[in-house]
C-alpha cells in the first residue's frame, strides 16, 4: 500500500511496515490499558509511574499488575497466531487451529488432572505434559481425519469430537476435585488475571521457540500449504518436516495453556487476518499472524479486565465474541465445500 | 426404495415384546443394584410399599426417580440424533456437535444467573434451583441456536456440510459464552453447575421426571405424524421434493422437532454427549433391512443406553460417581471414532 506493491523488495517492504503497524498499534492499546481498570490511573501519573518506578501505588498498579499482565497477553496471543498458522498451512484446511484440531483440549486435560491428582508436581512441568497432551490429540484428531487434508468438514467433526470427548474428562476431574473448582474454571475459560512476570518468564520461550521454529521452516511451510505432491517434488522430506512442523505448532499452545488456559478462537482467526492482508511470502504471514494474534488478545484482555470493573470478565469470551464471528463467516464462504488450497 | 416407502411401515408384535422385555430388564437391574447394598428381598419390600424407611427412601425417592429421569433424557437424544442425522444427511450429526446443546447450556446457564445466583450473592447455601423453568428455559436456549443455525446454512444452502459446519462454529461460540459466565461470576457453589454440566442423573428427583415428561409426550406423539416426511428428507432435496415433499417446511419442522427434544432435556440433565450420535447407529446396524424398526428401536435403546451407563458410572465410581456424560463420552470416542475413519 505505501511501498510500490509490484517489485519483490517493494511488497517485502510494505510487510515489514504492516507487522510494524500491527505491534505498533498494539504497543499503543497496551499503554492506553494501563490507564484503565478498576482504578483508573491520569496520563501525567501513568509517565511518571513508568519513567520512575517507586514505592507508591499507581507505581505498583503499573509495573506488577497491568503491565506484565498486557504482555503476558500479547504473548499468548503471538503464540496462538503461530500455531494456527502452521495447523492450516499444514493441513490445507482454512478450518484448523488450535482449537479446533483438539491441540487446546489436549494440552488442557492432562494439566487438570495433573493439578488435581498429582499436587506434588512443580508448575514448571506443567507445559511439558500440555505439549504431550496437545501433540497426542493432535494426531489423534488426524488420524481420524485421514492427515485432515481432506474436506474441512472431516476435520473440524474430528476436532470437535476430541474435544468434546477430553471436556467430558476434564469436568469430571473438576468435579471430583472440590474446592479447587472454581480456580480451575476461571482458569478453563481463558483469563489473565493476576498474571505477572513470573508467568510471562515461564511461557516466552514455548512462544520462542514454536516462532523461531515456523520462520525456520517457512519454505517448507510455503510448499506444503500448496500441496504435499509439490513438495515432494520440489524435494522435501515430507516424513520429516510434516511431524517438525506439527511439533512446532504445539510448542506455543503448550507454552500458553498453562498459564492462560484455553483462549478461543485467536489461533484461529489471526492467520485468516494476516492473509487478508496479502503478506509477502510465509515468512512475513507467520510474523503478521503473530502480531496480530498478540494485538487480538491484549485487546481482549484490557476489555475483559475493565467492563465490568471491579468484576473480571475471562478473556475467553471476549476473545469468541469477536472470533466467533469470523469463524462463522468462514464457514460461511461459498469456496469452502471444495477442498480448495488456502495459499499463503 | 420405492417399495419400501410405497409399504406402510408396520412394526411386528415381537419387536415390542423384545424392547419392552430388555428396557424392563436394564431397569430391574438398575433398581437392584446400587451402592447402597440392599437385599434383593428389601427391594421388593420397598417396592411394594412395605419395609424399612431406609429402603424405601433409597429405591423409591432416589433410584427410582433417577432411573425414570434417565429414560426420558435417554429417549430425548436419541430420537433428536436420528432426526437430525436423517434431516442433514450426515452420519455424524448430534445435538452436541451441532450447538444445540450448547444453546441449551448458554440459556440455562443465563437463566440461572439471572433468577438464582444474583439474588444471592456469595452465598454459600445450596439453592432451590426453580425445576420447573428449567426443560422450558433450555428448549427456547435450543431452539434459538437451531434456528440461528439454519439461517446462516439457508444463506446459501442447506447442504449437509455447510449446516454441520455453522452448527460446529455456532456452538463453538455459544459453548465459550456459557463456560466464561459460569467463571466470571464466581460463586461458591461452582460444582452444582459443573456436575449439571458434564451431563448427570445425580439427585434427580420426581419432580424432574415430571417437568420433563410434557415435552417427551409432545415428541413422541409427532413422530407418527413425521414419519414419511422423514424418510422422504433423507434424499437430496430435488428427489425428495419429486416425491411431493415441501422440503424447506419439512426440514425447519424436524430441526424444530430435535431442537425441542435434545434441548429440554439438556434443561434437565445436562449436555449428555454422543448418546444422539451412537444410538441411532446401533438402531441401524441392529435392524439392518427393517427400516420401519429403525425409529422405534432408536428410542428403546436410547432409553438403555442411559440407564446401563448411568449404572455403569454409580458402580464403577461407588461414592464419588462418574456422571453419565463421561460414561457416554467414553464410550461413544470408538464408535465415533470407526464412523469418522469410515466416512473420510
Amino acid at each position: 500500500m505505501l511501498a510500490g506493491a509490484g517489485s519483490l523488495s517493494g511488497n517485502s517492504a510494505r510487510s515489514l511496515t504492516m507487522t510494524t503497524a500491527v505491534v505498533v498499534s498494539a504497543l499503543m492499546i497496551v499503554a492506553t490499558g494501563l490507564l484503565a481498570g478498576a482504578r483508573p490511573i491520569a496520563p501525567d501519573a501513568l509517565l511518571a509511574a513508568l519513567l520512575a518506578p517507586d514505592e507508591k501505588i499507581d507505581s505498583i498498579i503499573v509495573w506488577v499488575l497491568r503491565l506484565p499482565r498486557s504482555l503476558v497477553a500479547y504473548c499468548a496471543g503471538a503464540g496462538l497466531g503461530v500455531s494456527g498458522y502452521l495447523l492450516q498451512s499444514l493441513t490445507r484446511n482454512p478450518l484448523a487451529g488450535p482449537g479446533t484440531t483438539g491441540v487446546t483440549a489436549g494440552a488442557v486435560a492432562p494439566i487438570v488432572y495433573c493439578s488435581v491428582f498429582l499436587p506434588w508436581m512443580s508448575p514448571q512441568f506443567y507445559p511439558i505434559v500440555g505439549m504431550l497432551g496437545g501433540l497426542t490429540a493432535a494426531l489423534v484428531t488426524f488420524w481420524i481425519a485421514r492427515g485432515g487434508t481432506g474436506r474441512p468438514l472431516h476435520l473440524a467433526l474430528g476436532g470437535i469430537s476430541v474435544s468434546l470427548f477430553l471436556g467430558a474428562l476434564t469436568t469430571a476431574i473438576l468435579l471430583a476435585s472440590g474446592p479447587q473448582a472454581a480456580t480451575l474454571t476461571f482458569w478453563l475459560a481463558g483469563g489473565f488475571q493476576g498474571r505477572s512476570w513470573i508467568q510471562l518468564a515461564f511461557m516466552v520461550p514455548w512462544v520462542i521457540a514454536g516462532l523461531g521454529g515456523a520462520l525456520f521452516c517457512q519454505r517448507a511451510v510455503g510448499l506444503l500449504s500448496l500441496s504435499d505432491e509439490v513438495a515432494a517434488g520440489m524435494g522435501l522430506r515430507l516424513t520429516f518436516w510434516k511431524p517438525l512442523l506439527l511439533f512446532a505448532a504445539v510448542l506455543p499452545v503448550a507454552g500458553v495453556a498453562p498459564v492462560a488456559g484455553p483462549v478461543a478462537f485467536v489461533g484461529l482467526v489471526a492467520p485468516h487476518i494476516a492473509r487478508l492482508l496479502k503478506p509477502e511470502g510465509p515468512g512475513w504471514t507467520i510474523a503478521l499472524s503473530a502480531a496480530l494474534g498478540g494485538l487480538m488478545t491484549a485487546s481482549a484482555d484490557i476489555i475483559a479486565r475493565s467492563v465490568a470493573a471491579p468484576q473480571e470478565l475471562p478473556v475467553g469470551m471476549v476473545t469468541a465474541l469477536v472470533g466467533g464471528p469470523v469463524f462463522i463467516y468462514l464457514v460461511q464462504r461459498p469456496g469452502l465445500a471444495f477442498n480448495r488450497g488456502i495459499g499463503t | 426404495m420405492n417399495t419400501v416407502l410405497a409399504r406402510r411401515p408396520t412394526v411386528p408384535l415381537w419387536f415390542w415384546l423384545g424392547s419392552i422385555f430388555f428396557c424392563f430388564l436394564s431397569v430391574l437391574l438398575s433398581v437392584f443394584l446400587g451402592v447402597a447394598d440392599i437385599p434383593p428381598a428389601d427391594v421388593i419390600e420397598a417396592l411394594s410399599g412395605r419395609g424399612t424407611a431406609q429402603a424405601h427412601s433409597i429405591i423409591v425417592d432416589i433410584r427410582l426417580p433417577r432411573i425414570v429421569t434417565g429414560i426420558l433424557a435417554g429417549i430425548h437424544f436419541a430420537i433428536a440424533g436420528l432426526l437430525l442425522q436423517t434431516i442433514t444427511r450426515n452420519p455424524l450429526a448430534d445435538p452436541s456437535i451441532m450447538g444445540i446443546s450448547q444453546g441449551a447450556t448458554l440459556s440455562v446457564t443465563l437463566f440461572l444467573l439471572f433468577t438464582v445466583y444474583l439474588q444471592e450473592p456469595g452465598s454459600n447455601t445450596l439453592f432451590a434451583l426453580p425445576l420447573e423453568w428449567l426443560p422450558l428455559v433450555g428448549m427456547a436456549g435450543g431452539v434459538i441456536a437451531g434456528g440461528t443455525i439454519y439461517a446462516l446454512a439457508f444463506r446459501r444452502d442447506l447442504g449437509p456440510m455447510r449446516i454441520t459446519l455453522c452448527g460446529i462454529a455456532v456452538g463453538a461460540v455459544l459453548h465459550a459464552l456459557a463456560i466464561g459466565l459460569i467463571a466470571g461470576w464466581g460463586s461458591a457453589r461452582i460444582e452444582v453447575l459443573l456436575e449439571w454440566l458434564s451431563g448427570s442423573l445425580y439427585a434427580r428427583t420426581w419432580k424432574h421426571a415430571l417437568f420433563l415428561s410434557p415435552f417427551t409426550f409432545v415428541g413422541l406423539l409427532a413422530l407418527p405424524v413425521f414419519q414419511r416426511p422423514l424418510e422422504l428428507l433423507r434424499f437430496d432435496a430435488p428427489v425428495a421434493q419429486s416425491f411431493g415433499l415441501s422440503y424447506q417446511r419439512q426440514f425447519s419442522i424436524g430441526l424444530f422437532l430435535s431442537c425441542v427434544l435434545a434441548a429440554s432435556a439438556v434443561g434437565v440433565v445436562g449436555p449428555i454427549v454422543f448418546v444422539g450420535l451412537i444410538v441411532p447407529h446401533l438402531a441401524r446396524y441392529f435392524c439392518s433391512r427393517h427400516t420401519a424398526l429403525v425409529l422405534p428401536l432408536t428410542l428403546t435403546l436410547g432409553a438403555i443406553v442411559i440407564t446401563l451407563g448411568d449404572l455403569a458410572g454409580r458402580l464403577v465410581g461407588q461414592v464419588e460417581e462418574i456422571p453419565i456424560g463421561v460414561v457416554t463420552a467414553i464410550c461413544g470416542v470408538p464408535v465415533l471414532i470407526a464412523l469418522l475413519r469410515r466416512i473420510s
